[in-house]
């Protein structure tokens, strides 16, 4: 069955987020679609693109976390430039965990 | 990739020594107490305790301190650290400093010894207060934790100035006051002042973060600031202008009340926290704040009685307990990250932070720090040097298990340095 250009987004946004929670916070030991610091992924003809915060502006491990969602995502879209984009607004707050990340930690 | 604020940590380079030397000199801390279990159930103002006091305060706190904050200032400031080359500075004139104050004091030789040694440690303060300085951002919306970190530095300042210039009137008097009184100046700016303030600024900020903890109420922090300093100020300005030791317990009222605001803030941080186990290096963190109000009402008791030893157990509570358990847990959740971060940049990253000490020996380090600190605090309250010689193993055989698991995570550089070179 062909499926809609809608569906087919859909799926792309559900493998994007399966493999970024391959991507664990090395403190929290929790991933980091759980921690809610990815805000959104957009896909566009030949890119991808994840928005994404740390639970703090200048976190040592920031550079560490950045580099692993941009190497699982390669890996995910090789067809496809990643473009990791780090946002400060909204700002992170524990609220943003998810009830699967709450009792994983 | 964005750039923004990512990767701003000082170089590796920058820190590691910090770690590393501290660690060595904890194990000398530990040998020079074993060497001196006499000392330790007699007067507070010996050479041999001296010696020991220095090198807890200097080469054991204050070393890891330095090179921990080097590392936590672009976190807690949001800024680049102001100079690598600064922190390097203070890294080598500390060091030097070290080895020609404690030898002095050890052997109680005043003179161009402990005088220079003082001096480099002043020349590594001013290198440490001016990156704070700088690299510090302070407007309404950073926290109250950079004001802390900004006082703290400039306590340490005082502290080390009146350091040195002890040091001088013992080989070229030259103060009219009693050299005793200006040494509890000196003392109490250090532990009020450097430590305390230190230790506050940065756990506020760290154990909600540690704890992951919604919500905690900042009401009582801006009183903290504001109490600790003034307890402080009041003491050391009344003591020099009056002479008069009356009032003490009233300013230590008044910094007890902003070190209760300050607590107040981090057990609602605990109660609120989404984190529900707490890891070891958090639980000797948190139990270095059951150290400072056990330290804090024995103040009445070390101010009324003749006997030394509650100013040694005043003291043991301080700088074994309350500092001393604070870096051996954040030892553990600093230096693993640092190194794991490296690590992770030179190859891809398959372990975790965490695997790269022991978690037997961190337990281990755990139970036997607390069975050192109490054994010592017990054989310092009967008097029985027994005791205090069995606590001295313990906190040898700590020592020793804290060097190991710290050089175990620094061998990962090498390892995965010799790996990329294979």
């Amino acid at each position: 069955m062909q499926t809609t250009p809608e569906t087919e987004a859909e799926i792309l946004q559900e493998r994007a987020f399966r493999i970024l929670k391959t991507v664990i916070d090395p403190e929290l030991y929790v991933n980091i679609i759980d921690l809610g610091l990815v805000y959104e992924v957009v896909f566009a003809p030949g890119l991808v693109q994840v928005k994404m915060t740390l639970s703090t502006p200048h976190c040592p491990l920031g550079e560490a976390i950045v580099g692993r969602v941009d190497e699982v995502m390669s890996g995910e879209f090789p067809d496809r430039e990643t473009v990791v984009t780090l946002v400060w607004e909204p700002a992170w707050t524990p609220e943003m965990i998810t009830e699967a990340g709450k009792r994983a930690l | 990739m964005s750039e923004i604020n990512v990767s701003k940590a000082p170089p590796l380079r920058v820190v590691v020594p910090f770690y590393a030397t501290g660690a060595l000199f904890f194990l000398v801390l530990a040998v020079l107490m074993f060497l001196s279990a006499n000392d330790l159930t007699g007067h507070y103002f010996s050479p041999h305790l001296l010696a020991i006091v220095h090198t807890a305060v200097l080469g054991w706190g204050t070393m890891v301190i330095f090179g921990a904050a080097y590392e936590l200032l672009p976190v807690l400031c949001e800024n680049n650290l102001y100079s690598n080359r600064l922190a390097g500075c203070s890294y080598v004139l500390l060091l030097i400093g070290l080895a020609l104050l404690i030898p002095a004091f050890w052997s109680f030789s005043a003179g161009t010894g402990m005088i220079a040694g003082g001096s480099f440690v002043l020349a590594a303060t001013l290198c440490y207060v001016l990156n704070v300085l700088f690299t510090s951002t302070i407007d309404d919306s950073h926290g109250l934790h950079q004001k802390f970190l900004v006082t703290s530095a400039l306590w340490l300042l005082v502290t080390v100035t009146l350091g040195l210039c002890l040091a001088i009137n013992l080989r070229y008097p030259f103060m009219t006051r009693n050299h005793l009184d200006i040494m509890k100046f000196h003392a109490h700016a250090g532990i009020g002042g450097w430590f305390l303030q230190l230790i506050t600024g940065v756990s506020i900020k760290l154990v909600p973060m540690f704890l992951v903890a919604k919500n905690a109420k900042t009401t009582w922090l801006n009183a903290a600031w504001i109490l600790q300093n003034a307890g402080l100020a009041l003491f050391l300005l009344d003591g020099h202008l009056t002479g008069s030791a009356d009032r003490d317990l009233l300013y230590a009222g008044i910094t007890a009340l902003g070190i209760a605001a300050w607590l107040w803030y981090i057990n609602d941080a605990r109660h609120n926290r989404l984190r529900k186990r707490i890891d070891i290096p958090m639980k000797l963190t948190l139990s270095s704040f059951v150290f400072i109000v056990a330290a804090i009402l024995l103040i009445p008791v070390a101010q009324s009685s003749v006997q030394p030893k509650w100013v040694l157990m005043y003291g043991t509570l301080l700088f074994l307990g309350c500092l001393t358990s604070l870096i051996l847990g954040q030892t553990f959740k600093t230096l693993p990250f640092i190194v794991w971060n490296e690590i992770s940049r030179r190859s891809r990253v398959i372990s975790l932070p965490r695997d790269l000490y022991s978690e037997t020996l961190l337990r281990c380090q755990q139970y036997l720090y607390y069975a050192a600190v109490a054994s010592l605090l017990a054989g310092m309250l009967l008097a029985s040097t027994t005791t205090v010689s069995i606590a001295l193993v313990l906190w040898v055989l700590l020592a020793l298990i804290y060097v190991a698991n710290v050089f175990k995570i620094l061998f990962h550089l090498t390892n995965t340095r010799h790996a990329n070179d294979a």
